[in-house]
């Protein structure tokens, strides 16, 4: 018999295993019954590991070392705008690593994300290996379809760290495609509305039979379902605090408290036309009596206090319908994945917008896992295949270039594997060494974009400014992770990364953390079958190790402290080349990125008038680069020019850095040897700025 | 479906780079955009990595290799306006090899230009295979290629020639 391969929804706030075998799909269930397993994870004072609804059952009692909804933080830098929300909302602890990477603390000890993550794949893999009887060695994982490559980097991190062989990184909204799709010959095109716990997904997918082609995929990294339960938090903690004079807010038990009713409420409210929310003693009151909270809410007034939320997801519905060049006419079906779908406010707002009712017949719990198992079962027999799936990726791939600027190499919303070269040029006379820099996003600044990671490339002869030819390859995979080769034209040296992202774990980390073997200490369903349902008091036989000091030793691929200046420099794209992919890399950014339109549109017109012959996505570039982003006397003076290409002194942006760091001509040079990731902070921290006061 | 033979990918893989847009996805140039579209689709089911497991680390990289390049060339003619500086380009090139056709003294010899290079896509394409199968001394597949390249270019004298020897070899 074939090896086992099971398909997992790691989610953010709930997972689900899945397998396909014989022709059937079936959803795994943990030793409760449930199909749904809670992604959180508990530590408890013992050193052992809960994972799952019994670790949830533990937040309210000690919120600071129980993990939940991971999955937003994963593959994210430290400065990151949700990063600083999560801090605002968990309450445990989210430090900083090595790098920009983001560690939890739980108690002496430090975890990274994909660490985390891993114990609840553990978990996930021990429930189908219980159910099956036999070892999970694969999976197919599912993943936001807007997921970076830092997070689906770290994804697969922790399905390795969970001792699994990732087949495969598949989006959520096409395994649930291929789970309603699958062996019916449908051909049809659909819509498939993801509203995860942390993550809001739209993809539109042409079902031709067997082929399953997204058309496009768009998303918001940032809307979820407990944005949903924050509303309602915000409300009970609003009138709380001018009933009471208390802000529950700040009491990290209360809060968990508001959580769970938040969550509850929702749950009750897709079921029942109001509900009512009790929470005895929540809080002390100044004369020593417990305070309670009891409110009934109605559906109406909950759709009020989501109604912004929801609309905020169709305009990303009509950006991915805009991508496919399609109408909602067009879509013979919609389908509903993730549980904040059963709230009736968002059924029926969803059956407005699409014109059309949500397929009934798919669980938007389940869906996502039993499209993922199907999948590991294809890619596992050896038979031949039962479905082809022709994905796309959501976001453009760019490289940095002078002046701040971040050219597209892959537009979003092109199907993948793919791989493109570009040719580049040195910036400076007898320059030794560029620096590539990889970014994902739709803005032209780079440090608007996602940083996915930079590499040096050397041993180029040294020569006049732009004599020297390098083609640099991007290649997208089809678990949508990237892969950057430079060559030199001349020598044919090579040079090539998996880009690491730079606060992601190196190889020799993952293998220590999978040596250390700490996600062996996550209980697994076993010990629940001894009676024991909530194990918070449990005591399994505790392997206390003696905490691990955070691994910020780690001399891994290090970006930061970059003394050099000289060798700091941008690559020019070079104007000949790749005639017929330069404008259109130009077309498709127009396409796809109405939202950003300043920039973009001042330079876009010239390369969509004349889309033929002229390379004038590339040859705009110096232009706008000295005409606008760099001063004069960034041509005259050589480190000047690393300099003005690190901090645009013009850019509004550069305003935020000032906010943050003082004058940036005091600091040019300090700025600049600190290298390009503090520019990304400078960005992202002056973003919490706004954040910070909005809240 | 059954999957592509093992020489077939091999030789696909060295000569994709050199096909244009529209042969990789095997479509006339002038197919409307649902047949790029079905184009894509036929050829993603015989040549996606996904639909040829078990393969030796090479031929999957063979493969991948042929995957991509069917990817870039969807990408671009599934867009109107790439589609339309793409044929722009096409144009071009076609001009420089008419060119080089026109110098040929002779319609004789214009022909047997033709014939060596093959005058379809399709015809080009399995001709190119069963060169490649001959290489590796596979006679029954470069036979099978070379029937097919015949049937794309009934026309095409060289070909017959080949065949004919090639026949003559394998006896």
């Amino acid at each position: 018999m074939a090896e086992i391969a099971v398909g997992i929804d790691l989610g953010t706030s709930n997972s689900c295993v899945s397998i396909a075998r014989g022709g059937k799909v079936e959803v795994l269930q943990n030793t409760y019954g449930e199909p749904v397993t809670a992604s959180v994870v508990a530590f408890h004072e013992d050193g052992s590991i809960a994972v799952g609804n019994a670790a949830k059952a533990n937040i309210i009692h000690d919120p600071m070392n129980t993990v939940s909804s991971a999955k937003r933080l994963i593959g994210r830098y430290y400065f990151s705008e949700e990063v600083k929300k999560a801090q605002a909302v968990y309450s445990y602890g989210i430090v900083e690593g090595p790098n920009h990477s983001l560690r939890i603390q739980i108690r002496d000890e430090e975890f990274s994300l994909p660490e985390i993550s891993a114990m609840v794949l553990r978990e996930m893999k021990t429930i189908a290996e219980e159910q099956l009887g036999e070892e999970a060695k694969k999976a197919v994982i599912t993943v936001p379809a807007y997921f970076n490559d830092n997070q689906r980097q770290a994804t697969k991190d922790a399905g390795r760290i969970a001792g699994l062989e990732v087949l495969r990184l598949l989006n959520e909204p096409t395994a649930a495609a291929l789970a309603y799709g699958f062996g019916l010959g449908l051909t049809q095109r659909v819509a498939v509305y993801d509203l995860g716990g942390g993550t809001f997904d739209i993809s539109i997918l042409e079902i031709g039979k067997d082929v399953f082609e997204v058309l496009s995929t768009c998303g918001d990294t940032y809307l979820g379902g407990e944005d949903f339960d924050d509303r309602l938090i915000d409300l009970m903690a609003d009138e709380f605090v001018s009933r009471e004079g208390i802000n529950l807010r700040n009491d990290p038990y209360a809060l968990e408290k508001l959580k769970v009713a938040a969550e509850s409420a929702k749950k009750g409210l897709s079921v029942d036309e109001q509900v009512e929310i009790r929470i005895p003693d929540i809080a002390m009151g100044t004369d020593g009596e417990p305070r309670s909270i009891a409110r009934t809410i109605t559906r109406d007034e909950y759709s009020a206090l989501v109604t912004d939320l929801v609309q905020r997801t169709f305009k990303v519905c009509d950006e991915a319908l805009q991508q496919a060049n399609l109408v909602t006419r067009d879509l013979g079906g919609v389908i509903l994945v993730g549980g904040s779908t059963r709230l009736s406010v968002i059924r029926h707002a969803v059956k407005e917008y699409f014109q059309q009712e949500p397929k009934g017949d798919v669980d938007p719990d389940e869906v996502v896992a039993m499209g993922a198992a199907i999948h590991a079962a294809s890619l596992c027999s050896p038979e031949q295949q039962d479905s082809v799936l022709l994905d796309v990726t959501p976001l453009s791939l760019r490289i940095g270039v002078a002046g701040g600027l971040a050219e597209t190499v892959i537009g979003c919303n092109t199907p993948v594997p793919i791989e493109q070269t570009r040719t580049f040029t040195t910036y400076q006379d007898f320059q030794e060494s560029v620096k590539i820099r990889v970014f994902q996003g739709e803005s032209r600044q780079a440090k608007e974009n996602e940083m996915l990671g930079q590499f040096e490339f050397s041993g180029f002869k040294k020569a006049r400014r732009g004599e020297v030819r390098i083609d640099v390859t991007f290649e997208i995979d089809s678990d949508g992770i990237v892969n950057v080769t430079a060559c030199d034209q001349e020598t044919g040296q090579q040079a090539s990364t998996q880009l690491s992202l730079s606060s992601g774990l190196s190889d020799d980390e993952l293998d220590e953390i999978i040596e250390e073997g700490r996600t062996d200490r996550v209980r697994g369903g076993g010990d629940l079958e001894d009676g024991s349902p909530a194990p918070v008091e449990a005591s399994s036989p505790a392997p206390v190790e003696a905490p691990i000091p955070a691994p910020a030793e780690t001399p891994s691929a290090d970006p930061e402290p970059e003394a050099e200046l000289s060798d700091e420099l941008e690559l020019l794209p070079e104007p000949e080349n790749l005639l017929e992919e330069a404008p259109d890399l130009e077309i498709d950014e127009e396409a796809g990125a109405d939202a950003l339109a300043d920039e973009e549109d001042e330079a876009d017109p010239n390369a969509a008038t004349q889309p033929d012959q002229e390379p004038l996505a590339v040859t705009t570039e110096p232009e706008s680069a000295a005409g606008g982003e760099l001063p004069p006397a960034d041509l005259a003076a050589p480190v000047a020019e690393s300099l003005a290409e690190i901090q645009p002194p013009d850019s509004g942006d550069a305003i935020e850095v000032n906010d943050l760091d003082g004058s940036p001509d005091d600091e040019l040079e300090v700025q600049s040897g600190a290298a390009s990731l503090f520019e990304e902070a400078g960005v992202d921290l002056s973003v919490f700025g706004d954040e910070d006061s909005e809240s | 479906m059954p999957g592509p033979a093992r020489a077939e990918i091999k030789a696909l893989a060295s000569l994709v780079d050199e096909l244009d847009y529209y042969q990789i996805l095997e479509v006339q140039r002038d197919a409307p955009a649902s047949g790029i579209k079905r184009g894509y689709h036929d050829v993603s089911r015989r040549y996606h990595p996904d639909a040829n497991r078990g393969l030796q680390r090479e031929l999957r990289k063979n493969l991948e290799h042929v995957a991509k390049r069917v990817t870039e060339a969807y990408s671009v003619l599934r867009d109107p306006r790439r589609r339309q500086a793409y044929d722009g380009q096409l144009a071009k090139d076609a001009r420089a090899v008419r060119m080089q056709l026109a110098e040929a003294n002779s319609l004789a010899e214009k022909k047997a230009l033709e014939d060596h290079m093959g005058s379809t896509p399709q015809g080009r394409r399995f001709f190119n295979l069963a060169r490649t199968d001959i290489d590796r001394n596979d006679l029954d597949s470069a036979i099978r290629n070379l029937q097919m390249a015949i049937t794309y270019e009934p026309g095409n004298d060289f070909f017959k020639e080949k065949l004919k020897a090639l026949r003559g070899h394998s006896g």
